[in-house]
């Protein structure tokens, strides 16, 4: 048999340490990256997993830490109808809280306060409850509708191998923040983390979401994702934090007129 | 001895004469130091005694006390730090009060805290949207009819404007979008469609219509919680402007005039102010580039008058306008004329908008006696709204022209503590309970994605089967309702108890003798700390905040170059008198030689000097004396806003006392001996037979 050259032996060494490499977890991986149109489908896949073609509600405990400040906590219940854009937040704890609420209709937000009894039109950036948590946070996701994906890299978050995409908001959307980072698991396409942008690319949120609830909807005739638990990181006023935990999911139909102006009013009457 | 003094002044008066030029270089510098110090110290006391006027008699009280454990100094009238301040708590105000006022020589003790809030401006369409939903529950025919016609004047003017813009629009669905719905309104039948189902055709017009408008704005409100019922007869400066105070023991809110004038007015109309005032200022509209930007900006602000004008109003003051500019158009085409001003009509046009369209337009956001809404981010992180009614507007007598001073309204404690949301032990209890039942677990930034996917290679789904049934009932164990009474005024008339005896951050104390503030503020201190209060006590200065900083700014930089040109003096004057010696050996030997004593001549040198002072200090001292004078008779303007304040109105007339003249020539003096020490030492040491040596 014949012995390899010096040469060959360190070409074999050469590509075999570069393939070594290759599998370290830290660093991006070489891959090609996907073709646009199969990042518009991640997105898809995103937003069909929690588009739910009924109706949706859910118990929220939504939980705000700041520095050098006592924590804000509410519970609140969310209402949604995604085939007609409407959305609404009630708040129904702490008893000094009960019965505030956001109502958002099409592109409008508005916030009710009953100790006062007035409605108030609110912009997409409105913190909810003054905490880091917005509108989008607890609507239905259209990320594929509202932004064009770019590839970064494939990477690693703790033990899972993730698929870094850069998402720039299309023309026309109104949206919390023009440019988004995502990170999803390669094995199950769940977004596992967010990052928000200002225009200027300042960082200004990192959203994690540690685990998904699936939940068979009939009248979709397949299953919802929920995230079960998000942790908002604001990356502004470094410190503050916001935790949001879905406690329970009900895709059961809702009456039409809970997203009235009337109906919130009513139930503080 | 008179004698001896009497040859010593003339020595030493014929000494400065035969070196006139030495005399003349140090006595110069002596009179503009005596000048500085008497005319600047005048100044400072001056600024420091209308100061505390404006301040002690407007807010601030002679005294003010807050906690002790405040992380900030308090600044009532705030401070160059950004965000809020943490200035503590007094958690029960009775305490402190009876113990004040139970102190000899304080005569009032006015409860007081700080709470800014927010109130959201709304455009016109959304306020009569309100409107409408208000008279339509309440059926009232006569109402929504009158409302709707003012709907119809704005959206048809909103029609006018989308179809114009419609041409340089890059969303031409979205511009379509919006003129179906404002043409829906327009639309003869859709009055009907409003009586036969308000709710749902005004949640409609919400929803469509209104988004079409510009964004309203927010007005940002910094409030002092007082009693009302004592806080003119304490503050004998404040001064009500229009409506009538609160009345006694309800809630309720005066706005400042100077809120209403800077942030509440028509945009319209506070620009033509800004521009009349440039004007009075000496600027023109064709020389000046700012000012015909601004006035070309006012121009294209038509909309904030044409909207607020009733179907009405509208027709008459285009009509009118037609009159004064002698030409034809709509009321748009015609606002925008009248509003394009130049140097030669400003002032008829201004007086003309302040005639015939400023009463017919809502010229004042948060007018008086209108009900607000309130809502501020609480110390808790809490959004806490509060409606209340606008009972009048005020200012503090001369301080009209402060921004400073109008940054402040006042409230009463109860809206106060409101506003300012200070959590119970049963709120806290009550979120411990939330908390404890939502099984989130804690995790750290820093750790975070360790925490959270460092475990994963598992699944990152979990199954739920709850899919039909009964769902979960969300207002189980929920008490709705308890917030308030849905959206009614509070009347309720507290006692003085209620509205002092709760919490408060500050207490303003108002001696009997002004003069006593360093002393009082050691007794009250002592006295707190007797009866366990951890409160502090400053003195109007110090809590006034950055206007206080501006005094002890302008202090430290006049002492300053006090002290630095009576240090060169000190110096000069030093050089001056070692080079005298030494050119008067001769003079002094012979002065040794006929018998005269080395204190003699130290003391001819001593007198030499103060003699000098003397007489140029005195005449900087009658030069600066002079300058007060004159200054005294036209009035130093305040040409800086904090000025206003420090002046306490738009001039300061200063005084100067007998103690800044002795100061002044005091120092002088001081100065004269310190630096003559040394020469007439180097001078007493002569010998006296250097004269005998000395050359013809």
């Amino acid at each position: 048999m014949k012995t390899p050259s010096k040469l060959a032996l360190l070409a074999w060494f050469a590509v075999g340490t570069a393939g070594t490499l290759a599998t370290l977890p830290l660093a991006p991986v070489a891959h090609a990256a996907p073709a646009a149109g199969e990042l518009v489908k991640m997105l898809q896949t995103v937003d069909d997993r929690q588009r739910n073609s009924g109706d949706y509600k859910s118990l929220v405990y939504i939980e705000q830490k700041e520095k050098d400040k006592s924590d804000l906590v509410y519970q609140a219940v969310i209402y949604r109808r995604d085939e007609t854009d409407k959305l609404v937040i009630m708040f129904l704890k702490p008893q000094a809280e009960a019965g505030k609420g956001y109502l958002r209709v099409d592109k409008n937000l508005f916030m009710y306060d009953p100790s006062v009894g007035r409605w108030e039109r609110r912009t997409e950036r409105e913190r909810i409850g003054g905490t880091d948590s917005q509108r989008a946070d607890f609507d239905e996701s259209r990320l594929a509708e509202e932004y064009a994906p770019a590839f970064v890299a494939e990477e690693a978050l703790g033990k899972y191998t993730v698929n870094h995409l850069k998402l720039t908001a299309n023309a026309g959307f109104d949206v919390s923040y023009p440019v988004v980072e995502l990170w999803l698991d390669k094995a199950t396409g769940n977004t596992l983390k967010r990052q928000d942008f200002a225009l200027s690319g300042r960082l200004m949120r990192t959203t994690y979401y540690p685990e998904w609830m699936k939940q068979f909807s009939p009248s979709k005739k397949a299953e919802v994702y929920t995230p079960k638990e998000i942790r908002i990181f604001d990356e502004v006023e470094k410190g503050n934090s916001t935790t949001i935990v879905m406690q329970s999911v009900d895709l059961n139909s809702l009456d039409d007129s809970i997203f009235t102006k009337a109906w919130l009013e009513s139930k503080s009457r | 001895m008179s004698a001896a003094l009497g040859v010593l002044l003339r020595m030493a008066l014929r000494n400065l004469v035969v070196h006139r030029v030495k005399s003349g270089v140090v006595g110069a510098i002596m009179f503009f130091g005596v000048f500085l110090v008497v005319s600047g110290t005048a100044m400072l006391d001056s600024i420091r005694a209308s100061m505390e006027k404006s301040i002690t008699s407007s807010l601030s009280g002679n005294i003010q006390v807050y906690s002790s454990e405040a992380e900030d100094e308090l600044a009532l009238f705030g401070s160059m730090a950004m965000g809020a301040s943490d200035i503590g708590e007094i958690d029960a105000f009775a305490p402190l009060r009876e113990l004040l006022l139970g102190i000899d020589g304080i005569k009032a003790v006015v409860p007081m805290g700080i709470a800014t809030a927010t109130v959201f401006g709304g455009t016109e369409i959304d306020r009569v949207l309100n409107d409408l939903r208000v008279s339509t529950q309440a059926a009232d025919a006569e109402g929504t009819k009158m409302r709707f016609e003012q709907l119809g004047q704005i959206v048809g003017r909103m029609r006018k404007d989308v179809a114009l813009a419609a041409t340089a629009s890059s969303d031409p669905e979205k511009v379509e979008d919006n003129l179906a719905s404002l043409d829906r309104v327009l639309a003869p039948g859709f009055y009907d469609e409003l009586v036969a189902d308000p709710s749902g055709t005004l949640d409609w017009l919400d929803n469509k219509v209104a988004p079409v408008a510009a964004d309203g704005r927010m007005l940002y409100l910094r409030n002092i919680g007082t009693n009302l019922d004592t806080f003119p007869k304490s503050f004998d400066r404040f001064r009500l402007v229009e409506g009538e105070m609160v009345p006694e023991g309800q809630r309720g809110i005066l706005l400042s005039k100077a809120f209403y004038e800077k942030q509440a007015k028509n945009y319209v109309a506070r620009e033509l102010d800004k521009v009349k005032k440039q004007l009075d200022q000496g600027k023109t509209i064709a020389e000046d580039k700012t000012l015909s930007e601004l006035v070309a900006r006012t121009a294209t602000q038509y909309q904030r008058i044409a909207f607020q004008l009733s179907p009405v109003d509208a027709t008459v003051v285009t009509e009118k306008l037609r009159a004064k500019l002698g030409t034809d158009g709509d009321l748009a085409t015609l606002l925008q004329s009248f509003l394009t001003m130049d140097d030669t009509n400003f002032a008829d046009r201004y007086a003309w908008f302040y005639a015939e369209i400023a009463p017919k337009i809502r010229l004042y956001e948060l007018p008086v006696g209108e009900e607000i809404t309130l809502r501020s981010f609480t110390k808790s992180g809490y959004i806490r709204a509060v409606n209340v009614k606008v009972y009048g507007s005020f200012e503090f007598s001369g301080l009209e022209t402060s921004d400073l001073a109008g940054a402040n309204n006042l409230v009463d404690m109860m809206t106060f503590r409101s506003l300012y949301g200070k959590m119970t032990d049963d709120q806290l209890g009550e979120l411990a309970e939330i908390k404890a039942a939502s099984g989130a677990k804690a995790v750290t930034r820093d750790s975070v994605e360790d925490d959270l996917f460092g475990g994963g290679g598992g699944s990152l789904e979990t199954e739920t089967t709850t899919t039909t049934g009964a769902g979960f009932d969300e207002f189980a164990g929920v008490k709705l309702g308890a917030a308030g009474s849905a959206g009614a005024l509070d009347t309720t008339r507290y006692t003085t108890a209620q509205m002092e005896d709760g919490l408060a951050l500050t207490a303003a104390v108002i001696l009997d003798n002004p003069d006593d503030v360093p002393a009082m503020i050691e007794t009250i201190e002592a006295a707190a700390a007797a009866k366990g209060l951890k409160v502090q006590a400053v003195d109007w200065q110090s809590s006034s905040g950055i206007v206080g900083q501006i005094v002890m700014v302008l202090q430290v930089v006049l002492y300053a170059a006090i002290f630095i040109i009576f240090l060169v003096a000190l110096v000069i004057i030093n050089n001056t008198m070692v080079m005298a010696t030494m050119e008067r050996t001769t003079e002094i030997g012979t002065m040794r030689a006929i018998g005269a004593q080395r204190p003699f001549v130290i003391v001819l040198f001593l007198v030499e000097t103060m003699l000098l002072g003397a007489i140029a200090g005195g005449l900087g001292a009658a030069a600066g004396a002079l300058f007060i004078t004159w200054l005294n008779h036209v009035g130093v303007p305040a040409v800086a806003d904090a000025l206003v304040l420090l002046f306490a109105g738009p001039r300061l007339y200063p005084v100067f006392t007998a103690s800044n003249l002795l100061f002044g020539m005091g120092s002088i003096l001081a100065i004269s001996a310190l630096s003559t020490l040394y020469p007439s030492v180097l001078a007493a040491r002569v010998p006296p037979v250097v004269a005998m040596q000395a050359k013809e």
